[in-house]
């Protein structure tokens, strides 16, 4: 597997959900959770906004925009607008104090 | 239009005016006010520039909307709010309206936990914090000049609590809240802090129509108790078992007190108001009480916690001490408003005694309440009446008391002897016609109803 480094872990904080942009392919999303960092795709599967302008609540990342929730890990759905799909979450690892993801399709 | 440059989303706050020859309406002189102040549109479209478009406007109790995202939606004047706790625990309110054609963005009364608002035109999704989120991403963010950025919904200028009450004004001019109350918060603790705890709204909002004119109710309160010796006098019969007596208590421990146009009348007898709620478990609960609140507020404002009692605070806020009945008389036209009313507890009272303010408060401030009806009736016809095309031009009387007035150096604002009098009122229209002159703040502020200095109003003088 290949890692992409994203951030530093000191540039994440709680309750925040922090966009990263990656060369080559639409913007990661990092937020804390379960006691690590997650990464997730940044644009919502509903509308294409930014899941950065969201939030963490109850183990599941909140949209802002519409207020779909997904839950962190499996990425699936609940109280979205019809036609949501799953959001994609990306295995994690944090190296040299930096937040790292597998990327891969 | 259709140069299609780019817009001003920048929310406006619009600018008051001067209208001396409606103030003139009030006269000072002869303790006369014109009837025209009543029914005349262009009077109450000057009213809403004037008065709801700067005064400080009551919202909400904190104790409604504990939680991030707890709301609840209000009118200033006849604009629609919504008041939204912040992440942050901060109180924001916005207008509740769509920057994008202007649609409501808020359909219910209330709700807890809200995560933002969203328009049900097209779409445009707001935080709580009244920011633009987000559009629909595959439309709008294809267009490279659309300033997602620049928009919100309209902040409401200022909001400020005093004591768990919620206020807000239009205008980023406005004085502060605590300036805009004075000396005026000595009387509004006799309710809002006469117990450590503080205070919360229980049992919701009870809303009603009555088609009269909104100062009609406001002067009620801010100091008509001559009213209820014959508007009351049945259903006080009823409830109490015998008549309202206009008894000395009236005349030597009473008083009326006025501050920028609030004002408060009331006599000195400990539990009046809160006998005619119906049940004597509560008298005995507010007699319980005194020496706690005696030793906070002294003997005076102890005594006043559930005496024969009614407040205004300018322009359309009211409350009953002792009733605990707290509304806003929310104007709808010049001759209809639209009242909202909640009950007012201390956090710290028993849950049976909660509960029988709020059913005494349901029985006799509510829309099918026994003093509410006799009231609405009134208001009513007087606004109807007022009307009349020769009717119109008739002076009407508001000179009871007018050689009252005392000095009173223990108590802050303008005192007049005896609850029976029509100094608090003659004070309240006074105070609008200062609204309906002045253009600027200095001068509203140091016009005459402002308070006269005293060396140390409140409790030093217990
Ligand atoms: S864009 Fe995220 S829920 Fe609609
Ligand atoms: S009016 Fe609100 S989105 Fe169009
Ligand atoms: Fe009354």
């Amino acid at each position: 597997m290949s890692l992409t480094r994203l951030c530093a872990l000191a540039d994440l904080g709680p309750d925040k959900i922090t966009r990263v942009e990656v060369e080559g392919r639409s913007p990661v999303a990092l937020a804390l959770a379960d006691g690590g960092a997650v990464a997730f795709d940044d644009t919502c599967p509903h509308a294409d906004e930014s899941l950065s302008q969201g939030w963490v609540e109850d183990g599941r990342i909140v949209c802002a925009v519409h207020f779909a929730e997904f839950e962190i890990g499996s990425g699936k759905a609940h109280n979205a607008p019809i036609g949501c799909g799953r959001l994609r979450f990306y295995p994690t690892e944090i190296r040299d104090g930096a937040v790292h993801a597998d990327l891969a399709d | 239009m259709c140069k299609a440059g780019r817009p001003d989303m920048k929310p406006a706050y619009p600018q008051a005016g001067s209208y001396p020859q409606f103030a003139d309406l009030v006269d000072t002189e002869r303790s006369q006010v014109d009837r025209k102040v009543f029914h005349d549109e262009a009077i109450y479209q000057a009213e809403l520039r004037q008065i709801f478009g700067r005064a400080w406007l009551f919202l909400a109790h904190e104790s409604q909307i504990p939680g991030a995202g707890d709301f609840v939606r209000t009118k200033m004047g006849e604009d629609d709010v919504i008041v939204v706790r912040q992440r942050d625990g901060k109180i924001g309110a916005f207008l509740n309206s769509c920057p994008h054609r202007g649609n409501r963005v808020c359909m219910v009364d209330a709700g807890k936990k809200a995560r933002g608002f969203i328009c049900n035109y097209h779409g445009w999704s707001f935080g709580i914090d009244g920011r633009l989120v987000g559009t629909d991403g595959k439309v709008y963010d294809t267009d490279p000049d659309f300033e997602k950025h620049a928009i919100t919904l309209t902040p409401v200028a200022q909001v400020a609590s005093y004591k768990g009450l919620v206020f807000g004004t239009f205008d980023p001019n406005a004085p502060s809240l605590a300036d805009w109350f004075g000396p005026f918060t000595w009387y509004l603790d006799v309710m809002l802090d006469n117990d450590p705890e503080g205070t919360e709204f229980i049992g919701g909002c009870i809303r009603s129509e009555i088609e009269c004119n909104w100062k009609f109710p406001a002067e009620n309160f801010v100091g008509d108790i001559l009213h209820a010796y014959w508007t009351h006098q049945s259903g006080a019969q009823a409830i109490l078992g015998g008549g309202v007596d206009l008894g000395p208590q009236y005349d030597e421990r009473a008083f009326q007190a006025s501050i920028y146009g609030h004002g408060i009348e009331t006599n000195l007898d400990k539990t009046g108001n809160t006998k005619t709620l119906g049940y004597p478990e509560l008298v005995d609960y507010v007699f319980s009480q005194y020496d706690k609140a005696k030793d906070r507020l002294g003997e005076t404002r102890a005594r006043m916690v559930g005496a024969i009692s009614s407040c205004t605070v300018f322009p359309n806020f009211s409350f009953l001490p002792g009733q605990a009945t707290f509304r806003v008389w929310q104007p709808k036209g010049p001759n209809k408003i639209e009242l909202y009313t909640w009950t007012l507890v201390n956090k710290s009272m028993p849950e049976h005694i909660k509960e029988l303010y709020r059913r005494g408060t349901m029985m006799t401030f509510s829309p099918g309440g026994v003093f509410e009806m006799d009231d609405g009736e009134n208001w009513e016809y007087c606004t109807k009446a007022n009307e009349g095309w020769v009717t119109r031009h008739q002076p009407l009387h508001y000179a009871l008391g007018i050689s009252s007035k005392i000095d009173a150096p223990d108590l802050p604002g303008h005192i007049h002897r005896g609850s029976l009098n029509d100094a608090n009122q003659r004070y309240f229209y006074t105070r609008w016609a200062e609204f309906m002159r002045f253009d600027n703040w200095s001068d509203l502020m140091t016009a005459e109803t402002a308070p006269p200095a005293k060396a140390a109003p409140g409790v030093a003088a217990e």
